[in-house]
């Protein structure tokens, strides 16, 4: 990186700080969202324990795949021996919303050589992806801090494979631990992210759209892998259709 | 402790993971986007968000609509941490008042 690359990265920075000033910042900000990832990973645990799947093979699944959703509908499809090709699929589809989520990620990753980028993008979930982006956003940013992404994926990542493999060793004491209300985590990070992403009514039009069409699907629509993609696409269709014509990206 | 088809199937299915998290961004790295497209790509985090957490807005649980209310609410105060305390313990609460 040139010296003079370096010195207009620092001059746009508010508050540069060191690289492991960085890391501890992101694995703070992810302590908040493990209240919600640790019951989830607990339970799914317990799930693929009842499937049959031994304390060797969960965490294998948890630390390759990473992606919460996909796991559960894995898990539910799961039989002896397991439909490759259909848990293959349904995996991909409940994970097409990281398709649209690596192009919003894209802009801010122009500094980033592709080599990295790509190893980076081995840990982007929904919670470090949100997180890193309101990060820049509410520091002004046109890139990423790559530091502060990889400590909120280091604390989400070590949680996620840790307590999927306990929830197997525990899965007989493990009982309905929804009843606690562990559930309403994930809800409650993602309206402060929401909150923080908030620039006006006309701006959020095609949230709205996403939450109608995505509500509709949950709920008209058995599978319940379709309803995420739907309602992101609702939006980004919305989104197409407000658009201004050129000039200023915000009201 | 591993069973062939199983290693299989964790194989294939994070790999076709591992391409969702790679090919938006290998789409559109290198291309310069018209403030339009970069108007529409902005609203994407906010509507992946909301259609995530969609059905909580349409639980047909009571206990869970009054719990969703307050978290909203704390929310719009509110840092992460305590958002998640107020709605964890909301939720829990109210599961309890309405015996769900």
């Amino acid at each position: 990186m040139s010296a003079a690359h370096q010195a207009t990265e620092t001059a746009s920075d508010p508050a540069p700080r060191s690289a492991s000033q960085e890391v501890r910042r992101g694995l703070r900000a992810s302590l908040p969202v493990l209240f919600g990832v640790i019951p989830f990973a607990l339970v799914l645990g317990a799930q693929a324990a009842q499937k049959g799947l031994s304390s060797v093979e969960m965490p294998l699944m948890a630390g390759l795949n990473f992606a919460g959703g996909s796991e559960f509908t894995a898990i539910r499809l799961w039989t002896s021996p397991p439909h490759l090709l259909l848990i293959a699929a349904m995996s991909f589809l409940v994970n097409s919303r990281h398709l649209l989520m690596g192009a919003a990620l894209a802009p801010f990753l122009r500094d980033v050589p592709r080599r990295k980028a790509l190893a980076a993008l081995f840990f982007m979930c929904d919670e470090s992806w949100a997180l890193t982006l309101a990060d820049a956003r509410r520091r002004m940013l046109n890139r990423i801090s790559m530091s502060y992404y990889l400590g909120v994926s280091a604390g989400l990542y070590l949680c996620w494979v840790t307590f999927t493999t306990l929830g197997v060793v525990l899965a007989p004491v493990i009982g309905d631990m929804e009843r606690y209300g562990f559930d309403m985590a994930f809800t409650a990070v993602f309206l402060v992210l929401l909150r923080g992403m908030w620039r006006g009514v006309r701006a959020s039009r095609p949230w709205l759209a996403s939450l109608v069409v995505a509500a509709l699907t949950y709920r008209l629509v058995p599978d319940g892998a379709w309803y995420v993609a739907a309602g992101a696409l609702a939006g980004l269709v919305c989104a197409a259709f407000t658009a201004p014509k050129r000039g200023a990206a915000h009201d | 402790m591993i069973n062939g088809a199983t290693l299989a199937t964790i194989v294939l299915m994070a790999s076709g993971t591992y391409l969702t998290r790679i090919l938006g961004y290998l789409a559109l790295r290198n291309r310069s986007l018209s403030p339009r497209t970069l108007y529409i790509l902005e609203s994407v985090p906010g509507c992946v968000l909301i259609s995530v957490i969609a059905p909580a807005f349409v639980s047909d649980r009571p206990a869970d609509l009054i719990a969703l209310a307050i978290t909203v609410a704390a929310a719009c105060r509110f840092s992460i941490l305590p958002t998640v305390l107020i709605g964890i313990v909301a939720t829990g609460m109210l599961r309890y008042l309405f015996g769900a």
